[in-house]
Parts: C-alpha cells; sequence; structure tokens
C-alpha cells in the first residue's frame, strides 16, 4: 500500500501538501470556512482510525470529537510548525487522545473545557455516508454464503485467528483465509462501489467530496 | 502512483482492521490511507462489515458445519472413490464442472445430502419464521455516570450477564427490590436471559411487563423481543405487529425491525399462498 510514489503520484502529493497549508494557515487566522472544510476532511479518516484501534464504536464516537476539538484548538493557536504536514498532525493528535484514553480508562474521565464559536463537528453528511454505508454492509452481509459470513463474523466481531476458525468450522486453515479474503472483497467492492463517493484511481488528493 | 489494489494491500488493511498488523506497519499504513481514498473507503467498508455483523446473532457453528462444504483434501478423496463416480455419474459434474478456477464456488451445494447430483442453482434461501427468531442475548452499555451508585444484584446480575452466565444473571435480576431505579432494566434482561434460554412464556411474561410499564429506555428493546418470541412460537403475524411497535418508536432497532419485517411480511404471504393452494386442492 506504501508503494513509491512516482512523478504524477508526487505531484498529486505536492498539491496536497498545498492544501494542507492553505488549510492550516486559514484556520490559524480564525476562517470558520477553513474549519468546517478541516472538520469534513478529516472527520471519515480520524473516525477510521479510532475505531481501527480501540475496537469500539462509542468510544471511537466520544474520542472523535475530542480529536478533532482538539486539532482545531492548536491550529487556532498556530501550534503546526510545518503546515504542510496537517495530516500527520492530525494523526498524532489522534494517536495521543486514544492513548490518553487507554491510560486513563481506569481512572475518573477528565472534563473538557470546550471553546465556543467551534464548527460543527457531527457533520451531518458524514452521518448520512455512514448510514448509507451501513445499509449497503447490511446488504453485502445478506448476499454472503452463510460459511463465508461466518467466517467474517468470527474474524472481525470475535476477532479469531484463521487456525481458530478452521478448527471450529472443520475446515483447512487455508481455506479459512481464502474464503475470509474473497468474502471481503466482495462485500468491499459492493459496500464500495455503490456508496456515493466511488473512487475508481487512486488519488492523493484526500478531499472529501 | 501507489498500488491500493490487489491481496497483498486487501490482506494489509484487513490485517490492520483486525489488529494484526505489527504497530510499526500499521502506523505506516495509517498515514497512508489518511492520504489516499482507496484505501480509506476500503477500510470503511470492512468497519461497516464488523459493525453490521456485531448486530447479527452469533455464529450457529453447527449450522454452518452442516453446510456440505467439500474442501479440497475431501474432494480430492470424494474423487478417488466410487462415492466421487456416483456423484459425477448423476451429473455432478455440474456442480464442480463450470468453476475450475473457483474451488470455493465449487462447494456451494445444496443443503440436502440427496440433493447434492442435482446440480440446484442457488436459490434465496426461504426462511420460516421460526428461523428468522434473533434469540441472541441483547447487548447490556453499562452506564458511565459519575456518582450513580449501582444496586448490589444488579451489578451481580450484570456482571454474570457479561459473562454469558444466564442463570446466574436471573438469580441475581430477580433479587432486585421493586422500587430500584435499575428494576426495571433488572426486569428486561432476566427476560432476555431466559429467552435465550428457551423459557418462551416467562420471557414472553417478563417483557410484556416491561412494555405495559410504558415509556422507558427497555420499551423499544422489549417490543423487538417479544417479536422474536413470536416468532420463535412460528407467529409471524404476532411479530409483524409487535415490530411494527418498535418501528414506531424511531429508536436503535427501527433499522433492524425494519429489515426482519420484511422477511416477516415474506414468510406471511408464502403462508397464505399455501394455504390458497391447500385449499384448491
Amino acid at each position: 500500500m506504501n508503494g513509491e510514489q512516482s512523478g504524477p503520484g508526487l505531484r498529486l502529493a505536492e498539491e496536497e501538501a498545498k492544501d494542507c497549508t492553505r488549510l492550516a494557515l486559514a484556520i490559524g487566522t480564525g476562517d470558520p470556512g477553513a474549519e468546517r472544510e478541516f472538520a469534513l476532511r478529516y472527520l471519515p479518516r480520524v473516525r477510521a482510525m479510532l475505531l481501527a484501534r480501540s475496537r469500539n464504536a462509542d468510544v471511537a464516537s466520544d474520542l472523535l470529537q475530542d480529536v478533532m476539538i482538539e486539532a482545531i484548538c492548536a491550529l487556532r493557536r498556530g501550534q503546526l510548525r510545518e503546515a504542510s504536514k496537517l495530516t500527520a498532525f492530525v494523526l498524532a493528535i489522534a494517536r495521543n487522545v486514544l492513548n490518553s484514553h487507554f491510560r486513563v480508562a481506569a481512572r475518573q474521565p477528565e472534563s473538557l473545557e470546550f471553546p465556543d464559536n467551534l464548527p460543527d463537528l457531527t457533520a451531518a453528511s458524514d452521518d448520512v455516508e455512514n448510514a448509507q454505508r451501513s445499509n449497503l454492509a447490511m446488504r453485502a452481509i445478506a448476499g454472503l454464503h452463510p460459511t463465508d459470513k461466518a467466517i467474517l463474523q468470527l474474524t472481525l466481531v470475535e476477532g479469531l485467528k484463521p487456525g481458530l476458525i478452521a478448527e471450529k468450522l472443520r475446515l483447512s486453515p487455508d481455506v479459512v483465509r481464502q474464503r475470509k479474503l474473497r468474502a471481503t472483497r466482495r462485500v468491499v467492492e459492493f459496500v464500495s462501489g455503490q456508496s456515493q463517493n466511488v473512487i475508481s484511481s487512486h488519488s492523493l488528493t484526500g478531499k472529501v467530496s | 502512483m501507489t498500488r491500493c489494489s490487489g491481496t497483498p494491500a486487501e490482506e494489509r488493511a484487513l490485517a490492520y482492521i483486525e489488529g494484526t498488523l505489527p504497530e510499526m506497519e500499521a502506523e505506516r499504513f495509517e498515514e497512508h490511507y489518511f492520504e489516499c481514498p482507496v484505501c480509506l473507503a476500503y477500510v470503511q467498508a470492512i468497519q461497516a462489515v464488523g459493525q453490521e455483523l456485531a448486530r447479527e446473532p452469533a455464529v450457529q457453528i453447527e449450522e454452518v458445519r452442516r453446510k456440505p462444504l467439500l474442501g479440497w483434501p475431501t474432494l480430492v478423496w470424494a474423487l478417488g472413490t466410487a462415492a466421487a463416480l456416483v456423484v459425477l455419474g448423476a451429473g455432478g459434474i455440474r456442480i464442480f464442472g463450470p468453476h475450475p478456477a473457483q474451488p470455493s464456488q465449487a462447494r456451494i451445494a445444496p443443503a440436502a445430502p440427496s440433493q447434492a447430483a442435482k446440480a440446484v442453482p442457488a436459490l434465496p434461501v426461504r426462511q420460516t419464521a421460526v428461523q428468522l427468531a434473533d434469540l441472541a442475548l441483547p447487548v447490556f452499555a453499562a452506564p458511565n455516570l459519575r456518582g450513580a451508585g449501582v444496586e448490589a444484584h444488579f451489578e451481580q446480575g450484570m456482571s454474570a450477564y457479561g459473562h454469558g452466565d444466564c442463570l446466574g444473571a436471573v438469580a441475581a435480576l430477580v433479587q432486585v427490590p421493586a422500587q430500584d431505579k435499575e428494576e426495571r432494566q433488572a426486569e428486561f434482561f432476566s427476560a432476555a436471559c431466559r429467552m435465550h434460554q428457551g423459557e418462551l412464556a416467562a420471557a414472553g411474561a417478563g417483557l410484556r411487563k416491561v412494555m405495559d410499564e410504558g415509556d422507558s429506555p427497555q420499551q423499544e428493546s422489549a417490543l423487538y423481543y417479544l417479536a422474536q418470541i413470536a416468532l420463535a412460537r412460528n407467529d409471524p403475524a404476532g411479530a409483524h405487529r409487535y415490530l411494527l411497535r418498535t418501528i414506531s418508536l424511531r429508536g436503535d432497532l427501527e433499522r433492524r425491525a425494519r429489515l426482519q419485517d420484511q422477511k416477516v411480511l415474506a414468510v406471511m404471504d408464502r403462508e397464505r399462498e399455501a394455504a390458497k393452494l391447500k385449499d384448491v386442492k
């Protein structure tokens, strides 16, 4: 996934860096439109990351707001030294927030003081996309063979490894791996292919359409 | 351009979601998909599927095992035996023949072994009302409020519930005092445990009590699970009524109830058709 970038890829990366710089500087000057654009752009990515790391949709949803608020406040204060590295900056904040959450999980949660005039971080369009994606996922699952569905459920929900799944379903681990990959490909193609944000080719712009 | 499609890329994304990717690689992948819409869409799609699967009833291992899956070793063995000759001779070649490059497809066969040789095309599964019943234990979300003391029996019961110990959970939950603020929740979860254990009458009574007490966080779930009990008793019409009431509350279970209601209506249609045919005969 992280191959080397050739000519066109490099140009896209440069454009991305310029775009990040523009956005970071605009937020620094107090442009609410830029904050909104920032939220629209990074909400889905940060949510995906938090969900993957926490494996808990509720935790991810709670921390998502914290990450976005912390990032916007830091940008308002001009804490990002290299504006072109906005993505890495957001990712670092997300990791910090997540690590802090796990560190203090056993203790009482800290109360955050939210600044005024924050942009709408609920992102209705993002919610609609999520709902559409869930709907498509449900339809994709309904079309799976019961064995494939069981393999995906044991993998993604129960977190079991192919060897254990193979044992449970009396299949060989290779068959489980193969079926898992094929089933995943099928459902991902269905969900991604039918969602409104279909992206047929790889681009590095990272803009939320 | 980086390559974000193909098996290695998919395996990496899947390993990331599963949490099996080494930390350094996981961080690199995060840096990548934060700027790559293709990989982000892949991650989001798998996450959506995972979340939907988490809402589905738990895998019934025995059910899945009963599906005739011919793994390659079995297939090789089968082809070398008289049984294979019987299968091929009876037209089984039609199952395995058209998909030489897709062994997993070849294993999709009808449920009854006696029908395996008939090469029945894949048809949508016609579920009965009973098969539609979702009797899995509902998820318990522990309250996260500071200063909110929890009644001891309730805490003990829900701890047992969390470990899947339905008997222990019911034993503790029935001791929650009637005036306690957790009483309705205790009633709901003990009914859920009874439902899960197959004590449908007792479960139904408990859930109806929760439903009759009116507006509460458990009301929607009580209606939904009353529908499940109706299905388990092969009463699709009753299930349909409860599902409509669940949907009308516009809560978390609305979508799930809508989806299931469509299936229930299909079952009811089939039953009506079957009854008509019987009358004609």
